[in-house]
């Protein structure tokens, strides 16, 4: 029986304080099973600029389990899958305490991206590509925010597609379909 | 100067302790069958009367001389002590008002003591009404080391009258007894009350009251003070006071975890040494998982866990036999 009540007091304060972290957190459905976390790239590392959404899934143990928390956004880190989002942090696994909020956990998210642990990775790419090719690593981070982490509004993506040759009717509903996607989109106008 | 004022004391006071001792015989019999102490008090009785026939006669000498020293060291201890329990005796609303205040001050504990504190009312208020001393002896009787209390008020009398330093002294001895006065705080307190009627009981006597008035000064901080000198005493007057003084600085109002307000209990419930207060229902699923605090990731320490639960299960159980043998009597 998930603790209801915690939640819902969670998802409170959550949105009561979101305005200093810019992490929030919003359910995806009603029954509060499903959320959705977003925390802002920190400052400073390859990730700024970025808005990282992450899938949070509430197990039936809550707040004894940890909560399912995985990338929604592709990230390129060594501690985050780059094909799955799956996210490699103890407070996630066995180092969780129920006295740790979706809040701490996001933060501890946050705090991740900021400082990786290319000697425990989830993505053995990426944290080979940390350990030998710093500047590469970085700028395939940066590449990877810039491409997955930035929303950039609607009008902005439409130019930059009717700027590759193709109409804009056709933009705006390739957008639309597949869901604000910009490389999605991109994919379908070039399939036809 | 001590040994002379034991002596005119003890001279002063030997015709009407002896006839204290006559009610008290009388009174005390069912009461000091089973009490060790008892037996040694029949004696030193009938040592006393012996000597107070020789007394009457021999008064004027035996101040002069103090030639009886050795018997008449026994003798103040015998006398505060008959007079102790003769008032005792006569002070059932003492009595009641007394266990009426320890009743009040061990309800906040827990709903038990609450519990426990009607039986007790009612049964002293019962003893009120009838014979005086019934609600005594029978709390003296239901608890097992009725024995150690009154050799406990015994030791306390004479320290009291003999000398201060041994004041200090006390605290380790009554440590022992500890569990006598959590359990009998009315009777201990009974002599405090008995020390006033013992004034009008025997206002000519002015050696006897005086002495009384020093153990009333030895006695009075105790009765008030001792109670929260001593460690579970402390523990149950004063918890309430402490919680409070801890919730506004340091305990959660709620449950971190279930995000549930604490309750009195959740309060009092310190499960880790790194301080992490939670509720006990949330206690119990992570003991049932894996038991770690979630303050500070560690595993709960099963013994600190146990003693404390031993503690509070002691404090229960004790308090579960007063009260049910008071709900037996009544």
């Amino acid at each position: 029986m998930i603790d209801f009540s915690r939640i819902q007091k969670e998802l409170q304060d959550c949105g009561r304080d979101n305005d200093s972290s810019g992490i929030r957190v919003s359910p995806k459905a009603d029954d509060l099973t499903r959320l959705t976390g977003t925390i802002p790239g920190p400052i400073g590392t390859p990730y700024e600029g970025g808005t990282f959404q992450i899938d949070i899934t509430m197990p039936e143990g809550y707040p004894f389990e940890p909560p399912k928390m995985q990338f929604s956004t592709k990230v390129w880190h060594p501690n985050i899958s780059s094909q799955s989002g799956a996210i490699c942090l103890d407070i996630l696994k066995d180092q969780w305490s129920p006295a740790l909020t979706l809040k701490t956990a996001l933060v501890s998210i946050q705090a991740l991206l900021s400082a990786p642990e290319p000697k425990d990775p989830q993505d053995a790419v990426v944290a080979e590509q940390y350990m030998k090719n710093y500047q590469v690593f970085v700028s395939t981070a940066r590449y990877w925010t810039e491409s997955f982490a930035k929303k950039s509004s609607l009008e902005e993506k439409v130019k930059k597609l009717v700027e590759m040759g193709f109409g804009e009717a056709q933009v705006r509903s390739a957008i639309e379909s597949s869901g604000g996607d910009e490389n999605l989109a991109l994919e379908k106008l070039c399939s036809g | 100067m001590i040994s002379d004022s034991i002596t005119n004391a003890s001279a002063t006071a030997a015709p009407s302790a002896r006839d204290f001792g006559k009610k008290k015989r009388t009174n005390r019999s069912a009461k000091l069958k089973q009490s060790k102490l008892g037996l040694r008090r029949e004696q030193w009785l009938s040592q006393v009367a012996m000597i107070h026939k020789g007394d009457k006669e021999e008064m004027e000498s035996n101040r002069r001389t103090g030639s009886e020293k050795p018997d008449q060291r026994d003798r103040p201890v015998e006398n505060f002590d008959g007079q102790g329990r003769e008032e005792e005796n006569n002070s059932g609303g003492t009595d009641r008002h007394e266990s009426f205040i320890e009743s009040l001050s061990n309800s906040p504990n827990s709903i038990l003591s609450g519990m426990n504190s009607i039986p007790n009312f009612s049964s002293s208020s019962s003893s009120g009404s009838g014979g005086s001393c019934s609600g005594n002896i029978t709390e003296e009787e239901d608890a097992d080391d009725d024995g150690c209390l009154d050799d406990w008020e015994a030791i306390a009398d004479a320290l009291a009258a003999d000398d201060e330093k041994h004041e200090k002294e006390n605290p380790p001895e009554s440590c022992q007894e500890r569990e006598n006065i959590k359990q009998s705080a009315s009777p201990t307190d009974l002599i405090s009350g008995s020390d006033v009627a013992v004034r009008d009981a025997k206002p000519d006597c002015q050696r006897t009251m005086s002495r009384k008035q020093k153990s009333n000064q030895a006695w009075r901080p105790d009765d008030k003070l001792r109670p929260q000198g001593l460690p579970n005493l402390e523990k149950q007057c004063s918890f309430p006071v402490m919680n409070l003084h801890f919730s506004s600085v340091k305990v959660p109002s709620s449950c971190p975890i279930c995000y549930e307000d604490l309750d009195l209990t959740d309060s009092n419930f310190l499960p880790c040494p790194c301080g992490f207060r939670l509720c006990l229902f949330c206690h119990k699923t992570i003991c049932d998982g894996d038991g770690r605090c979630p303050g500070c990731r560690k595993p709960y320490e099963r013994n600190t866990v146990k003693v404390e639960a031993n503690v509070q299960g002691g404090g229960l159980t004790i308090r579960l036999a007063r009260s049910s043998s008071m709900f037996c009597r009544s």
